[in-house]
């Protein structure tokens, strides 16, 4: 069991605020992985978790314990670093046996413990190894072993693929994902920037920004249902298209009017206080498709074209949108750059973001079956 | 088709500039003249320890017509002996004390969170300015109430603590490039600040302890000033005070004297020339990256 309750979690830096009061629950066994861009204080507070940084004020409890004044090596966690952190001077048995020893575990456990980890990692050969004859991905392997062998209630993980070249990253991301299946109790908290690693590691995933929490909930959720503008662009590759426009009509279904004249009725609620405002809406690249000529509801010229075999990003350029539209279209659609086409979209699956960069929720009723109307 | 076109080309290596040949030749050369010039007179003096008194008067740079050891075992005998045993016993001493203190107190301004850390550093740098000439007189009184004047002791507690800035200043230099996620990690492991410094960061501040360690025996084997003062009997005279009691007492004898010279050298040289590599890298790893 490893439950983690987060309490109004702050952490200043003399007068510069790093978190501003993060609450977040965690169940035990939950693969919890933080997300967010450079700066927004998914390392800090993974740091305030392990024990390596102060909390400056609020509470975080595990199994019901506040763990605010507890040494980082009496919290039940073990950290994998950025940087794997192995000491370069011991061989990598030494390296595994490290805690074990100055926890006063007997030699025989040491030794049965180390060649466990050891065998799930792949790493017996090399135990008499130091760090320095290995390749980055066994030193990655090892940093988890050492963080195995001390039988922890929640594991950390800090960016522990960023080193790692692109093939290394994908063996490695495939390794955690097994890891975490062999370890169905350890709860585990893994940070990174790289939104793939999120989505395909997570239960849950928490989007960090300045300090703040800014949605938590599972990868698909964030992906379908994302809760802020932020969000929606975070989460997702390519990004979620933005186009600006004016909210016309409110209600259990929205009407929106784009820049050049065009209105689609959204199923999404809204206040009559927003008629009129300016609003954003967000569309993802593989929720559009060519339409016929006159038909479409995005209209534009092809500017670039990247051809990935399966599909092709299309990159779109219009009187209507400010950055470029992408579209993922099927690779084997022949377009050339340069080229006038028309999108389709169906309008449950369009986005609406208000001034405040806050989604519209779904209407109540889940049956669309009016088509999207263009005017 | 003609035979050039069948032969493939061979590649031919760029024919090296003169002027890089020609400026190589003249380093190489400096080189080998300012070792002539270091090791000359060191060769000069040991093989002159072999000769008799006339010998070296009249053929001074000549090969010794017999190789008698009798002048390094009468030095030896008249007590370098002695002094040898002091001088090893006082650096010996004064190395592991400076370097563990100065070790310690580099981790604790590097590695810990200490409110005013750059007063601190300043404070414990600005040591390397106290000349030891200024303090002589309140350091005898202060020797003398201690009881430990003309003691091993006097030497040992003043190398120790006009030498701790300066090694601090280089271990500290040292330590700043060490990762602190190693720190994080035996943190994380259960290791308390005495184990972190013992069991990993001591370990690797390896080269620049070594290059601390030569530098120390360097000042300590060669200190004049304060073995001067602060001793007076043979017991406790270490070698460079010891050999110009000896130079006034076998002045005449000077085949005995460079013998005992020799002597007093040899161990330095011997210890620099085995370490000298890891003396380097200690100096330059301290530098950053």
């Amino acid at each position: 069991m490893a439950e983690i309750k987060l309490r109004n979690i702050r952490k200043n830096y003399g007068t510069v605020e790093v978190l501003h009061g993060v609450d977040l629950d965690i169940e035990s066994g939950e693969f919890v992985v933080f997300v967010g861009p450079s700066g927004c204080g998914k390392s800090t507070l993974l740091r305030t978790i392990a024990g390596l940084e102060e909390i400056s004020s609020g509470e975080f409890h595990l199994d019901g314990k506040l763990m605010n004044y507890v040494k980082p090596a009496n919290r039940g966690i073990s950290m994998v670093f950025q940087s794997y952190a192995l000491y370069p001077h011991m061989s990598v048995f030494d390296n595994m046996a490290f805690g074990l020893k100055i926890a006063g575990v007997s030699k025989d456990q040491i030794q049965k413990r180390i060649e466990k980890a050891a065998a799930s990692l792949h790493l017996t050969p090399f135990l008499q190894r130091h760090p320095k004859a290995l390749s980055g991905g066994q030193r990655q392997r090892v940093a988890i072993g050492r963080a195995i062998v001390r039988n922890p209630k929640v594991f950390l993980f800090d960016e522990p693929l960023s080193n790692l070249d692109a093939a290394l990253r994908v063996a490695t991301r495939i390794e955690i994902a097994k890891l975490k299946q062999s370890m169905p109790d350890t709860t585990m908290i893994y940070v990174t920037h790289d939104q793939v690693e999120a989505m395909t590691l997570a239960d849950r995933i928490v989007v960090l920004k300045d300090g703040k929490i800014e949605q938590v909930g599972t990868p698909i959720e964030l992906y379908r249902e994302p809760a802020s503008l932020f969000v929606a662009q975070f989460i997702g590759s390519p990004a979620m298209n933005l186009i600006p426009a004016r909210l016309t009509k409110a209600g259990n279904e929205t009407e929106v009017c784009t820049k050049d004249g065009n209105t689609i009725r959204i199923p999404v609620s809204s206040g009559g206080e927003l008629i009129d405002s300016s609003v954003m809406l967000g569309v993802r690249p593989e929720d559009v498709w060519l339409a016929e000529a006159g038909s479409g509801f995005l209209k534009g010229c092809i500017s670039l074209i990247e051809q990935l075999g399966e599909v092709q990003l299309v990159y779109l350029e219009g009187t209507f949108f400010d950055q470029p539209l992408i579209a993922k279209l099927p690779g084997t659609t022949e377009l050339e750059v340069g080229m006038e086409i028309e999108l389709s979209v169906k309008p449950e699956l369009l986005h609406v973001f208000d001034q405040n960069e806050a989604r519209l929720k779904r209407a109540d009723f889940t049956q669309h079956s009016e088509p999207a109307v263009y005017a | 088709m003609s035979t050039q076109n069948i032969i493939p080309e061979v590649a031919h290596k760029p024919k090296p500039n003169p002027w890089v040949i020609v400026g190589r030749g003249v380093l190489q050369s400096f080189l080998v003249l300012l070792g002539i010039v270091v090791l000359y007179p060191l060769l000069w003096m040991a093989l002159s320890g072999f000769k008799s008194n006339t010998e070296i008067f009249n053929s001074p740079f000549a090969l010794p017509q017999n190789w008698s050891f009798s002048s390094y075992v009468d030095a030896w005998n008249n007590g370098v002996s002695q002094f040898v045993v002091s001088s090893l016993i006082v650096t010996a001493m004064s190395i592991v004390a400076t370097v563990l203190i100065s070790a310690w107190t580099a981790f604790g301004l590097t590695r810990t969170k200490i409110p005013g850390k750059p007063l601190l550093v300043g404070f414990v740098l600005g040591g390397m300015m106290l000349s030891p000439t200024v303090a002589l007189v309140p350091l005898v009184r202060m020797m003398q109430s201690f009881g430990i004047y003309d003691t091993h002791w006097a030497l040992i507690l003043l190398y120790t603590a006009f030498r701790i800035p300066f090694t601090t200043f280089l271990i500290r230099a040292y330590m700043l490039d060490l990762p602190y996620d190693l720190d994080e990690a035996a943190r994380m492991d259960g290791a308390t600040e005495g184990q972190i410094f013992r069991k990993i960061i001591l370990p690797l501040c390896q080269p620049i302890i070594v290059s601390c360690v030569i530098l120390h025996v360097l000042f300590a084997w060669n200190e004049y000033l304060f073995a001067m003062i602060f001793t007076s009997s043979a017991d406790t005279q270490t070698l460079p005070v010891g050999l110009t009691s000896l130079m006034s007492k076998h002045g005449t004898d000077f085949g005995q004297v460079f013998a005992a010279m020799t002597i007093s050298a040899l161990p330095i040289v011997i210890i620099f020339f085995l370490t000298q590599r890891y003396f380097i890298r200690g100096l330059t790893d301290g530098m950053g990256k």
